[in-house]
């Protein structure tokens, strides 16, 4: 008994029915093709607000990889002669270093204790720099400025800036992640490339930004921990004793360094801790105070000495955003030699005004030290840099001259490399003429300078607001009128409306197209667009939404959308529940605590999930039942459903109430589910910022441990047995069932047992002597082509999973039951779901194994659940799947951070990086569940359902519509990370917390749009819907 | 509890879908609630000051010492029964008098129930080993938060579904209050399990206050 004999014993009905059939099934592809359609021009729409939040908020800069050298000097020479050679230019041999980390500039000068904001905590405390530049006596020189930092103001990005020149942004494209080496040209790799000795000691930022070119001799500190204020300080200070203060008298013993760089932490973590007034802060002033001036006593003639600041601190002790006291920092110049510094006597006083705080005193830029330095050395000056050398440091004009023609031969060189083009005609004439001026008298070579600078930070420093502002509006009309058409306007409704949905859609892309290219070329386009392509994008937007907007207000108005919400969509509990884990979910993202501990929260909401089904079962509420549009449509094909022969007890079940026994089942899911989760939860890998409240468990020893692996070799066992009783509860492992679960499924999960043993002996096992790369090359790719390709082939045939049973009692009657009738649709459904696992637990390291197997549970559990509570077309079931799919992200072993991405993975299917298959394994590690949930989401409406039942187009309409309400959950998360982030642009952790996130919101709304558009709507539902009505059609 | 509950199923009317949707009311009243057989009288009595007053010891003057706090707990739920909370609950027509053996068979029970409840609190999140003494304390701090209306199921037939809002109300408190746990303020009180001590404190006030009302 096979599904031929039952096909063909159906199939021999009248003509007349089977015209019937195929117009009904006619009818229900097109309006398929068309839903299809409509989500892909839904998909575009918001993928193009993605683009353009993305293009103003990531501000990006290509980091040029060329490296000056001193020959750069030699043409400026042969036209100058003042220096004979390039070595000569330097007027230092030895240089020291101290960054003091958040030295603000009134620390260092002295103030009036009339002064409003005088506070002897911070005020007055740290005065040595300050006393050498105001004596006259001119036994040394010494200069001291206010030094203008670029927001933002964290040290990493300070650093950068300070060593290259540049204005580092959040992706310097072409550098590596996690905050290591730096690749560009800096002065740290011009000191290494010329031969200096650099020895560091201090914040261990410096060490993995500038490893290579340090000395080995370097110590750097733990920097992280903001509550130890004296460790980094006093091993700095320590090593300086060591390197140089006591080699002070002892002129022979040979000093080995050529640079001393020291790092101080001290200051910043007392504000950090307690904030700039605090008398402890007072207690390190002070003792900097002695520090520096043992440090200045200790210098010979040759040395330069380099005192600075990388930001200042606001009046709560922290930094990180753009305001004038994180802003302003203090550089100071000494050499024991004399009339080093060109200070002009007549208006020092104008000048070097302390008045006011500094108010007026004269600032320069940080990146003004880059090429200071490096003339003051005699180092080329780095590629990329963009400072122009402080005025002061040249004695004569002969060497101001000089200093001004190297300068702007470095920005000509750079900035012809880069070619960036400024974005007016005004401006690059302004540029042009700038540079002719100062081609013919250098005096004017700062106006150009200041001119490119600006150009170059309203590139890379500036938001650019428009755009951030389109996207954010594109994307909140995307959800508006997802909601609407998928939950709030009836599906019976929604099935009209595609056919007019997909021409009004294209006929306004083209029209809107047209109309802004022609406003853009009789006017000109805004300045966010910056040129055709963005134009188009926007344009299409519009159209788009055009398109779907005149089909919905022909026939409904926004009060009546309004009003459904609270009316319908919200109108019963289960939908409140899930309106309020969206909720919070989306509320996530208003702090950097939240967002820290997401993995733990979306645990917690699935548990509470859980224990609130476990309730209802436990003590059945008495509860209007759900009402939303779903069920309005549900009632009306369900009294179709009984014409068509099933009787009406099935087709109303839903107003039935559950039965004792269904009790006790949904009882024993519900723990099922809660279990789940919690176990899952165990698997973590903490991020940074969870510290000692969370030990990780995701670890490479526990991944390859012993009794990992053997839990691995359990699932081979235990994935099929779960899912084959789940199965076994609607009797549905049949005819199919059994192959694919216990032969496919199984053979699948032991060979990929055997690639992750071998992964394991190789990593445990020391003396391991086998070379087996081809072979597990080999079954890497066997399962990923068997899996993804020839068993989604092989469900394409349409595998059933019912039987005839004839073993009847009664020997006259000629009756036969069909086992797994009631969940023929979702019964077959699951065996893609099937063969996504398949695919994507190859990829996933042992431990994240064990979670999928979980995730299994849940998911089914969840399925379970759902229909035993008739909740089928409530948005619960989406947001608690959506919940899931979260949850397992992070018990898989992720976190929303980029250090954290498995990228080993990548090299399963290949060697090296090779295009579709590196990206592949990591986008199926890195998005594996969320590809899962998007496939299962279908099941909510296909689980235990029933054929002839529902007619298939009102079947798709639903699955359309649960489908609608996990696009609906994860743009909302987008949506909430897109204006939370851009709310904390300035905040210390935007880059750390806020933008990896709203980066990860951004990943996981395409992956989801992309698997339920093409994968569950355009792929499966069709097929399956086809495929059973083609053997059970009345 | 669940007897009842079955009875009240209702039909469901069908509508049309476009704009002019015919709505009806459901919520009818339970039927014979006006005189419902057990029901909590309106009063200001029952309004639980002890919990406050510990609350405000708790943080101001024992340096969040959970132990203190339940031996302070135990007693005054054990008044507050006695003189308050008895005296409001109605069984029938009439209020009964306390009966005392039933107490301390309650505290038993209360004392009983922290185990289920410690296990869903290690479900909902709590530390699996480490820290079991705190959780098992929050726990019982939640069952004897409890006992009052612990002792009222025993003291009339289990059937009586209305004090599951007690219990409701007191696990929402301690479910809410878990929002200041992961904020990185590094405040005494963010320790575990302080906020969700006071979190099913304020739970069980609001609910012995209004329980009458919902």
């Amino acid at each position: 008994m096979d599904e031929r004999s039952i096909k063909r014993s159906i199939l021999s009905t009248s003509a007349d029915e089977k015209r019937i059939y195929k117009s009904r099934i006619q009818k229900f592809s097109k309006s398929h093709k068309l839903y299809v359609l409509f989500f892909i021009s839904l998909a575009i729409l918001q993928f193009i607000a993605i683009a353009f939040f993305i293009k103003g908020f990531l501000l990006t800069r290509n980091v040029l990889e060329n490296v000056s050298t001193l020959n750069d000097y030699t043409s400026i020479l042969e036209s100058n002669p003042i220096f004979n050679n390039p070595s000569d230019i330097a007027k230092f041999d030895k240089t020291v270093i101290v960054v003091i980390d958040a030295l603000r500039f009134d620390f260092v000068i002295p103030v009036d204790e009339s002064n409003p904001n005088y506070n002897p905590n911070y005020h007055n405390n740290f005065k040595v720099m300050y006393d050498h530049f105001n004596e006259t006596s001119s036994a040394d020189s010494s200069l001291l400025l206010k030094f203008i930092a670029d927001p933002p103001t964290t040290t990493l990005q300070r650093l950068k800036g300070l060593t290259t020149g540049s204005l580092p942004t959040f992706i310097d494209a072409g550098s590596n992640f996690d905050g290591s080496v730096i690749e560009e040209d800096n002065l740290i790799k011009q000191m290494y490339l010329n031969n200096k000795t650099v020895y560091f000691v201090g914040d261990d930022t410096w060490d993995s930004l500038f490893h290579p070119f340090l000395s080995s001799k370097s110590q750097p500190f733990e920097s992280l921990n903001v509550w130890d204020l004296d460790t980094v300080d006093n091993g700095v200070i320590s090593y300086f004793e060591k390197e140089l203060i006591s080699k002070k008298n002892n002129q022979k013993e040979e000093k080995e360094w050529d640079v001393l760089i020291g790092h101080m932490l001290g200051m910043d973590h007392v504000g950090h801790k307690y904030g700039p007034s605090h008398f402890s802060m007072k207690d390190k002033q002070l003792q900097l105070n002695e520090f520096v001036t043992k440090v200045i006593d200790s210098l010979d003639e040759d040395t330069l000495l380099v005192v600075m600041g990388d930001h200042g601190m606001d009046h709560t002790g922290n930094h990180g955003g753009d305001s004038q006291d994180e802003l302003e920092s203090t550089l100071f110049l000494f050499s024991k030699k004399q009339q080093m510094w060109n200070l002009d006597p007549d208006n020092q006083e104008t000048l070097y005004n302390v008045n006011k705080l500094g108010k007026h005193y004269r600032q320069v830029n940080q990146i003004d030290l880059v090429p200071t330095l490096s003339l003051l050395t005699g180092l080329p000056i780095p590629f990329n840099n963009l400072g122009w050398p402080i005025k002061e440091i040249a004695k004569n004009f002969d060497e101001d001259r000089f200093y001004t023609k190297a300068i702007l031969n470095q920005l000509e060189r750079y900035t012809h490399t880069i070619g960036i083009e400024p974005p007016t005609q005004e401006k690059k004439r302004l540029l042009e003429e700038l540079w002719q001026q100062a081609q013919n008298d250098t005096t004017l070579g700062h106006d150009y300078q200041i001119e490119l600078l600006q150009l170059y930070r309203d590139l890379w420093t500036n938001f650019d607001y428009y755009s951030i502002a389109t996207g954010i509006c594109l994307l909140t009309i995307s959800v508006i009128l997802l909601v609407s058409v998928t939950n709030l306007i009836p599906s019976i409704v929604v099935n009209q409306m595609v056919s007019e949905f997909v021409p009004s859609i294209i006929i306004m892309t083209l029209i809107s197209n047209v109309c802004f290219h022609g406003v853009y070329y009789v006017f000109h386009q805004p300045l966010f667009i910056n040129n055709y392509i963005w134009g188009t994008l926007f344009a299409t937007s519009i159209g788009i939404i055009l398109g779907i907007c005149i089909p919905i207000f022909d026939r409904y108005n926004l009060k009546w959308l309004f009003t459904r919400v609270i009316q319908d969509l919200l109108s019963d509990y289960w939908s409140r529940i899930a309106a309020t884990f969206l909720i919070i979910h989306s509320l996530l993202f208003t702090s950097n605590s939240f967002t820290i501990w997401e993995d733990r929260i979306v645990g917690f909401l699935i548990i509470t999930f859980g224990m609130l089904t476990l309730y209802e079962f436990v003590f059945l509420p008495n509860r209007q039942s759900s009402n939303n549009s779903g069920l309005l449509t549900a009632t009306i094909s369900e009294n179709e459903g009984t014409t068509s022969g099933v009787n009406a007890s099935t087709a109303n079940s839903n107003s039935l109430p559950i039965t004792r026994f269904a009790r006790l089942l949904g009882g024993y899911h519900s723990i099922t589910l809660i279990i789940c989760t919690r176990l899952a939860s165990l698997i973590t890998v903490c991020r940074e910022e969870q510290g000692e409240y969370c030990v990780p468990t995701f670890t490479t020893k526990n991944n390859y441990s012993l009794w990992c692996l053997s839990l691995c070799f359990l699932i081979i066992f235990m994935i099929p047995a779960c899912i084959k009783g789940y199965y076994n509860l609607s009797s549905s492992y049949q005819a199919a069932a059994p192959i694919w679960i216990d032969v496919f499924l199984k053979g699948v999960l032991f060979v990929n047992f055997l690639y992750w043993a071998i992964t394991g002996f190789e990593n445990t096992i020391p003396e391991w002597q086998y070379d087996l790369k081809i072979f597990k090359l080999t079954i890497a790719r066997i399962v990923t082509g068997f899996s993804l390709i020839a068993s989604n082939v092989g469900w394409i045939m349409g595998p059933l999973c019912i039987k005839l049973n004839v073993h009847n009692t009664d020997v006259k009657s000629h009756q036969a039951t069909i086992l797994g009738y009631t969940n023929i649709y979702g019964s077959q459904f699951f065996l893609l779901i099937i063969n996504s696992l398949m695919s994507i637990i190859l990829f996933m390291k042992p431990l994240a194994q064990l979670s999928l197997f979980l995730m299994c549970n849940q998911t089914l559990s969840i399925l379970e659940i759902i229909d035993l509570l008739k909740l089928r077309e409530n948005i619960i079931g989406p947001v608690v799947l959506a919940l899931v799919s979260y949850q397992q992200f992070f018990t898989t072993g992720h976190q929303a951070t980029i250090p954290s991405i498995q990228w080993d993975v990548g090299f399963i299917l290949s060697d090296s990086i090779t295009f579709p298959l590196t990206h592949l394994s990591l986008a199926l590690n890195t998005f594996g569940p969320q590809i899962i949930i998007a496939l299962s989401v279908a099941l909510l409406t296909l689980w235990k359902q029933p054929p002839d039942v529902l007619k298939p187009q009102t079947l798709l309409g639903r699955i359309v519509s649960n489908c609608g309400t996990l696009i609906i959950y994860n743009t909302i998360l987008c949506l909430s990370s897109f204006i939370w982030v851009t709310y904390f642009r300035r905040h210390l952790m935007v880059w750390k917390i806020f933008c990896p996130r709203f980066l990860f919101a951004c990943a996981s709304l395409i992956v989801t749009q992309i698997v339920i558009t093409f994968g569950t709507i355009a792929f499966a539902s069709e097929r399956l819907i086809r495929n059973i009505n083609d053997i059970f059609w009345k | 509890m669940s007897g009842k509950a079955k009875k009240q199923v209702k039909k469901r009317v069908t509508f049309s879908d476009d704009n002019t949707i015919v709505r009806q009311s459901h919520r009818k009243k339970n039927i014979g609630h006006e005189h419902p057989p057990v029901y909590v009288r309106k009063s200001l009595l029952t309004i639980p000051f002890h919990l406050i007053v510990l609350l405000y010891l708790y943080i101001y003057h024992s340096d969040y010492s959970t132990e203190l706090l339940l031996l302070g707990l135990i007693p005054s739920q054990v008044f507050y029964l006695v003189l308050q909370f008895n005296k409001c609950t109605v069984y029938g027509n009439k209020i009964i008098k306390i009966n005392y053996p039933l107490v301390f068979i309650s505290l038993g029970g209360a004392l009983l129930l922290s185990v289920p409840t410690l296990i869903i609190i290690i479900l909902f999140g709590a530390p699996f080993l480490e820290h079991i003494k705190e959780s098992w304390l929050l726990a019982s701090h939640c069952c004897f938060l409890a006992y009052p209306a612990m002792y009222s199921v025993f003291n009339c037939d289990f059937k009586v579904g209305m004090w599951k809002r007690y219990y409701v109300m007191i696990v929402l408190g301690g479910w809410l209050s878990c929002v200041v746990i992961p904020l990185d303020w590094d405040r005494p009180w963010q320790a575990w399990p302080i906020p969700v001590v006071i979190g099913s404190y304020l739970g069980a006030f609001v609910g012995y206050t209004l329980g009458s009302y919902i």
